[in-house]
């Protein structure tokens, strides 16, 4: 029996093309899944009536660094123009839309929604599912300042994981002008902000602690920075943080966090919510809500986002912003860590043996009903075609020749007609899952 | 791929390292009730705890962070200067009373006035177990260091003329002094400390926080 493997396998073996570090080939399983997340995610974004933007993948470097931190900045891909013009691959799709918004559609009607899909790119170790070209699905949500527009978002950010199937997530959600109002009353210079910044990011208590005794601080200010690890939970944080809110930045996050609450309820999203003020993870261009969110099985954020109203008009006209977006790389993670029923990519059908008007007519009539089918040609035998099927998981083999049609489904010989056989074949096809 | 095991459930995995934390570690999940008084052999590397749904595994440390990260481990055990050394993106809500040390500069004895001020050196030779430590410590004082990463027994880099002088962990001093060397500088105050994945830190707040207050009262 001539076997397809012996015929592809020798012991010729082409030398390995290094691919940079960080950088994959998507294929099989893998594109398929990525792409079917992304078909999801772009039909509930739809019908939430937010409208698609495809932003350039390179621009300007000097335009991707409004507004962000150095490290971003620092993860950009830059090169030259042939002009010597610096240019830099986008590391996120809020900064384009930002200026797009702000420097182009600045006097339509507002608001205005837009969702993204696609690969951005940021000079990173891998770590967990984020290599350094990797995939993203967001939006945005811009022109609009209300607690309702940031529990919209939130509400979407839920619908867009409940439809991607993930189970038991939860969003964390923080409110960066409470942080913004402690470094008020702190009036730290900006080295010691960060310091700061870096220490409550990951929530370190001895940290903390030696601040609070470096700086000298005393009181009301030294209660507020050691009790804000403590800010989180589901339960009694707002009430809880009021009593240590220093000044009325600090005082208003807390409202406006307590209208978003409101609404989030009307939207019957609040128990997936966690409180965090302490949580000052994120871009460096947000200013009130931002909100991360963890599923079972992933040990790091799938989704991140927040409200930036200064980077729009960092590019022009200004306008309140919120918006998230989902790594796709790791909803693949987490689909593989939840055990999720995998993707199927295989062609379901596979035909071969002469090749004649009447088969080629049967192979249209089945692609025309949305059957996945291949052509296997130059096979002598069925039994090629049958083991070529089973190597790449396609239920189903059909093998025409002069004197009969043989039929397999899942590797069991089935009766076809000569005549007309794609109806019969269909119905297998239909008779398990896609 | 470290994400495919990460447990699902409510179980809570603790990352514990080997070496010279691990007796202090194992004691105080002990006296916090969370792990049986006569563990296992130390050749177990993961067993469960004292109760349903907690257990314990075993790593080098500088791996219990990676653990933590990926969320293959929930909580875990480690010292500042291993945690400090690498980049890792956990939470860390706990400082434990055990373990202090710290990471310092030493130097030949004959040599302690000539690194007197060790910004005019403007190129010295560094044996470290801790490069990016004692890069960062190094460059912020303007001075480009040729760190030469060694995986043990730094002490003798200055001793067979390998490098001018050491960044290494110092408990007591004892072994500096018979190896000649004398401690310049003091880069950072280790001890161990707890840290948490920051999505366990959420998925499994409530038990979490249990282990937390447990953990508080045991080392109080």
């Amino acid at each position: 029996m001539s076997d397809w493997r012996r015929q592809t396998v020798s012991n010729h073996r082409p030398p390995g093309r290094p691919l940079p570090h960080g950088v994959i080939d998507r294929f099989w399983q893998e594109a398929a899944a990525l792409r079917e997340a992304e078909s999801v995610l772009r039909e509930v974004y739809r019908r939430w009536g937010y409208t698609e933007y495809i932003p350039p993948t390179f621009e300007y470097a000097e335009t991707l660094s409004t507004g962000t931190g150095a490290p971003l900045q620092e993860q950009m891909y830059r090169f030259f123009d042939r002009d010597g013009k610096v240019l830099a691959l986008r590391p996120d799709m809020t900064i384009p839309t930002a200026r797009l918004v702000g420097s182009k559609l600045f006097d339509q009607p507002f608001p205005q929604r837009y969702f993204y899909t696609g690969p951005v790119f940021r000079y990173q170790e891998p770590v967990a599912g984020m290599p350094r070209e990797f995939y993203q699905a967001g939006v945005e949500l811009l022109g609009a300042a209300d607690p309702e527009a940031d529990a919209e978002v939130l509400a979407l950010a839920v619908a867009s994981l409940q439809t991607l199937g993930l189970a038991r997530f939860r969003l964390v959600l923080g409110q960066m002008a409470f942080f913004r109002g402690l470094l008020e009353s702190l009036q730290l210079d900006p080295a010691d902000a960060a310091v700061l910044h870096s220490a409550l990011d990951r929530k370190s208590a001895p940290e903390l602690q030696e601040l609070v005794s470096r700086w000298g601080l005393r009181g009301r200010l030294r209660e507020a920075l050691l009790t804000l690890p403590q800010l989180h939970g589901t339960q009694g944080v707002l009430a809880a943080a009021t009593k240590v809110a220093l000044n009325d930045t600090m005082r208003s996050a807390l409202e406006n966090l307590r209208a978003v609450e409101r609404v989030a309820a009307l939207y019957g999203i609040k128990e997936m919510i966690t409180l965090d003020l302490a949580e000052v993870r994120g871009m460096e261009y947000y200013t009130g809500i931002t909100f991360e969110g963890f599923v079972p099985g992933l040990g790091v954020a799938v989704l991140s986002g927040g409200r930036y109203d200064h980077l729009v008009g960092a590019f022009g006209r200004p306008q309140p912003a919120v918006g998230f977006a989902i790594t796709l790389d790791r909803v693949l993670r987490a689909w593989e860590a939840q055990g999720t029923q995998p993707v199927v990519w295989s062609p379901q059908v596979v035909v071969g043996g002469e090749l004649t008007r009447k088969t080629l007519t049967e192979v249209r009539r089945l692609r025309e009903a949305g059957v996945r089918v291949v052509c296997y040609y130059e096979a002598e035998q069925a039994e090629v075609v049958r083991s070529y099927a089973m190597a790449w998981h396609i239920p189903g083999v059909v093998w025409c020749d002069r004197e009969a049609v043989l039929a397999w489904w899942e590797g069991h010989a089935r009766a076809l007609p000569s005549e007309a056989w794609a109806d019969e074949v269909m119905g297998w096809v239909c008779g398990t899952s896609r | 791929m470290g994400v495919r095991n990460v447990s699902i459930g409510e179980e809570i995995r603790i990352a514990l390292p080997k070496g010279r934390l691990e007796a202090d570690a194992r004691a105080l999940f002990v006296a916090a009730g969370l792990m049986a008084e006569n563990g296992p052999a130390s050749r177990v590397l993961l067993w469960p705890g004292q109760e349903p749904g907690v257990a314990f595994l075993l790593a080098k440390p500088a791996d219990v962070p990676v653990y933590v990260e990926h969320g293959v481990a929930d909580l875990g055990v480690v010292g500042l200067d291993v945690l400090r050394e690498g980049q890792y993106d956990v939470y860390e809500p706990m400082l434990l009373p055990f373990g202090h040390c710290r990471l310092s500069v030493a130097v030949p004895k004959d040599k302690v006035n000539t690194y007197h001020s060790l910004r005019l050196h403007p190129n010295p030779r560094v044996a470290t177990k801790y490069p990016n430590l004692a890069r960062a410590f190094f460059h912020a004082r303007g001075v480009s260091p040729e760190i030469i990463p060694l995986s043990g027994s730094v002490e003798l880099g200055p001793l067979v003329g390998l490098a001018d002088v050491i960044v290494d962990l110092v408990q007591t001093g004892r072994t500096l002094r018979e190896n000649g060397l004398v401690e310049v500088r003091v880069i950072l105050h280790s001890q161990a400390v707890l840290i948490a994945n920051r999505a366990s830190y959420r998925l499994k707040e409530a038990r979490v926080k249990a282990i937390l207050e447990r953990l508080q009262r045991a080392v109080k």
